[in-house]
């Protein structure tokens, strides 16, 4: 990184602008400090390091010309940001897909990432909706999970039979779990809440949810086996697949936690996007 | 330029493949690099013969030492034939070995000396093409033993014959480096003084003026140059000579031009206030240069080795640009190319050489910092959108580019609205996705500039779903940028709903 040499502060006569923000420093809370600096470089200075190079490679007679050498030109990386996730990317259509893929559609209240705002809309509906409940004992209110389909039903059950039958759906489908199985769920997402986003995000907490063998502390080892799954079943293989992440999963590398009030996706409380989940 | 034509003739040299000289190349690069980090870079030149095409390293290794001995005898004992034993010395101590035997020997340097400054002109010649061949020796107690020739030296350097006085000037030039006691003896007997005159005297003769800078840019790079021999120098009419060849010759070449260029650096960067330079034009001049090799490289003019000249005087100008105050920016530039010289540097030399491309933005930055002319400028010449489409290149450049755009923010509001009609909002939305810590931070910096200068610009940046990037970046691990995105959404919230509430409350 360039250290600058020698800070130069002269002030032109200070416009509104200037003022407006000498005022707001003044506050106090404001962390911006940027100020334009003159940089100046001593001889020794590693940024000409490339200069004096070809500088005495001429002087000893191996010049060559730049038509003939062609050293390379760095592009820079892109990174996922959300505190846990360590992903990195070489182009910014990879970070978009990782981020549309994993932190776009999560559910606040259980942090489950889901593919698309519909399944979201739906999962948020069916989860964590209690008057969803309690219509629910009176009417068809369990939708198709196929666009357009339009269908509804009184349980869960018609409506993954109705899946499996008419749309061909596995009966294991990743986004359709039955509320039943959440009881354990309730206890993996309380312990969960505690990870990091990224841990406790994506495709493969949705798929251990099964009421099967997790021993309580076993967090490394639930979403180790998650991925093992995930791996398997490709349902988001490309963006496992293009997102820098390694399947083994990583400690986080900020010890920064994000409170549980706090959610990136749908029905964020921070978000401009208002509460989409709820109000249709 | 007699140094890079003969170069060229590397490539069809015999028993040496191309693949062989690049990988030369890349050894010498590589024992370059560790020197430069060592503080010990060091370059010699060897000039020559006329008879020889290049340098011709495949030579036999025949006893060298035997010819040497018998070779000084002959010297010291024949009447005649001196030149030739002389010419045939020459070639062996171009032999690392002979030249240690050579020194070795007792009496040699005077015999030597003593033929140097004898009656025969050309035994004179003779006599200092081996001490330049000596001088170019590696090995650093070589160059202390011809330490009796120099006072000679620096009297012939006043003399009328061109290739006797490159030769001794070569010859110094070699010596600076390789001990303090060398330096100081030649300080002492007033190279300083003698190279000003030399340059004075023989201006018309380039091949001579290349020289003596040269053997001043030797003298520039020692480690105690700032303390011992700068000073001086910049008292001597040295620098106003060094700026009067700063224009290429058309016929000549570059080659002048660009030890004279490297000479300004190694002053420059070694002062911390060169008020005294820019009072003799340095920046003017340096300034003024690089405008019209930009404006040939924009042209497609680019010959070879141009660089070597633009990369000296890029730091001339990005390091004269610290000692002279903002407000004497214009008498001082007052061409005002230099914004679009610099872009056109950097667009033809991105790809090639991006460390140049680096510095260029450097300068940039320099210009900008304390002017809102030069500001001002680069919008209305409209060279923001390229500095914009240099943001993805890492290694210096795109951190540098932000400074700049900052720069321009930090002046005025109306700027900022430019900058968002450049569409550096989108530009700014990628940016803050990018691994480099610092990039994010200076993204934040800007968008703080630009948001508190106008609603327009916060709304825009809302629009452009930017809210979403700032609410990712509250939580990351990074204090500088979880404090700045949360204090930039905080103040946009109150700005976004106060312009919601107060201009488009939907009617009821």
């Amino acid at each position: 990184m360039l250290q600058p040499e020698v800070v130069q502060l002269r002030t032109e006569g200070r416009d509104e602008q200037q003022e407006r923000r000498l005022s707001e420093s003044e506050e106090g809370n404001n962390p911006f400090s940027f100020t334009p600096q003159i940089i100046r470089l001593h001889k020794d200075h590693e940024l000409f390091e490339d200069g004096d190079i070809h500088r005495h490679m001429y002087l000893q007679d191996l010049y060559i010309s730049e038509a003939e050498d062609k050293p390379a030109l760095s592009v820079s990386e892109f990174a996922c940001h959300i505190s846990g996730c360590s992903a990195v990317f070489s182009a910014l259509e990879e970070y978009e897909h990782h981020y549309n893929a994993l932190h776009r559609h999560v559910c606040c209240s259980c942090r489950r990432s889901l593919p698309s705002a519909r399944l979201l809309d739906i999962h948020i509906q069916e989860w964590h909706d209690s008057l969803f409940t309690i219509l629910a004992q009176k009417q068809d209110m369990y939708q198709c999970l196929v666009e357009g389909c339009g269908q509804k039903f009184r349980t869960s059950k018609h409506r993954k039979d109705h899946l499996i039958r008419i749309h061909k759906y596995p009966p294991d489908f990743r986004f359709d779990k039955t509320k039943k199985e959440r009881g354990k769920e309730q206890k993996d997402a309380a312990m969960e809440m505690v990870d990091d986003v990224c841990e406790s995000e994506g495709v493969c907490e949705v798929m251990c949810n099964s009421p099967s063998d997790e021993p309580e502390g076993g967090e490394s080892m639930e979403t180790h086996e998650c991925e093992e799954k995930a791996s398997t079943e490709d349902v988001l293989a490309a963006a496992q697949d293009t997102e820098g992440t390694s399947t083994v999963p990583r400690k986080p590398q900020y010890s920064y936690r994000i409170p549980n009030t706090v959610c990136f996706g749908h029905g964020s409380v921070r978000g401009f996007g208002g509460r989409r989940g709820r109000r249709k | 330029m007699w140094r890079l034509n003969k170069v060229r003739h590397k490539a069809g040299r015999p028993g040496g493949s191309l693949e062989e000289l690049r990988l030369k190349r890349r050894e010498n690069e590589r024992a370059l690099r560790q020197a430069r980090r060592d503080r010990q870079l060091v370059s010699k030149r060897l000039l020559l013969n006329e008879d020889e095409e290049q340098l011709d390293v495949s030579m036999d290794t025949a006893p060298g030492g035997h010819d040497i001995v018998s070779l000084l005898h002959k010297l010291q004992h024949s009447g005649t034939d001196k030149e030739a034993h002389l010419k045939a010395l020459s070639k062996v101590l171009r032999d690392p070995s002979a030249q240690l035997t050579f020194i070795k020997h007792e009496n040699s340097m005077h015999l030597l000396v003593g033929l140097l400054t004898g009656s025969n002109a050309q035994c004179r010649l003779q006599a200092v093409r081996c001490l330049h061949e000596l001088s170019h020796s590696s090995h650093t107690n070589v160059a202390p033993a011809c330490l009796p020739a120099t006072p000679y030296l620096l009297t012939y350097l006043s003399g009328p014959s061109t290739k006797f006085t490159e030769l001794c000037l070569y010859t110094l030039g070699n010596m600076c480096p390789d001990s303090d006691v060398v330096r100081e003896k030649l300080l002492a007997q007033g190279i300083i003084p003698a190279l000003a005159s030399c340059i004075e005297n023989q201006r018309h003769n380039l091949a001579v003026v290349e020289a003596a800078a040269f053997t001043l840019s030797q003298l520039l790079q020692a480690r105690d140059a700032p303390e011992k021999i700068i000073p001086m120098v910049l008292k001597s009419t040295l620098p106003s000579h060094l700026l009067s060849v700063l224009t290429p010759d058309p016929q000549f070449g570059l080659a002048p031009a660009i030890e004279c260029a490297w000479c300004l650096h190694y002053l420059i960067c070694s002062t911390e206030d060169n008020k005294e330079l820019l009072a003799q034009g340095a920046l003017s001049q340096c300034s003024s240069l690089l405008v019209s090799l930009g404006g040939a490289v924009t042209e497609g003019n680019k010959e070879d080795g141009l660089e070597l000249l633009i990369w000296p005087l890029l730091r001339c100008v990005g390091n004269l640009l610290s000692s002279c105050p903002v407000e004497d920016l214009n008498a001082h530039l007052s061409d005002a190319h230099l914004p679009a010289s610099l872009c056109a540097l950097v667009q033809a030399y991105l790809h090639t050489l991006p460390a140049l491309a680096r510095e260029t933005v450097w300068v940039l930055n320099n210009l900008t910092a304390h002017s809102t002319e030069f500001c001002s400028a680069l919008l209305t010449l409209n060279l923001v959108p390229g500095l914009i489409q240099l943001l993805p290149f890492s290694q210096g450049i795109n951190t540098m580019i932000l400074r700049i755009l900052a720069n321009i923010a930090h002046k005025k509001k109306e700027f900022c609205v430019k900058l968002m009609q450049l569409s550096l909002l989108s530009a700014l939305c990628a940016t803050l996705k990018m691994a480099d810590q610092e990039m994010v931070i200076r993204s934040l910096d800007i968008l703080f500039m630009m948001t508190v200068s106008s609603p327009v610009v916060a709304e825009e940046f809302v629009r452009q779903g930017g809210l979403s990037l700032l609410e990712v970046l509250q939580y990351n691990g990074a204090a500088e940028m979880r404090q700045r995105s949360t204090y930039l959404l905080e103040k946009h919230l109150l700005s976004y709903q106060q312009h919601i509430t107060v201009d488009n409350m939907p009617d009821p």
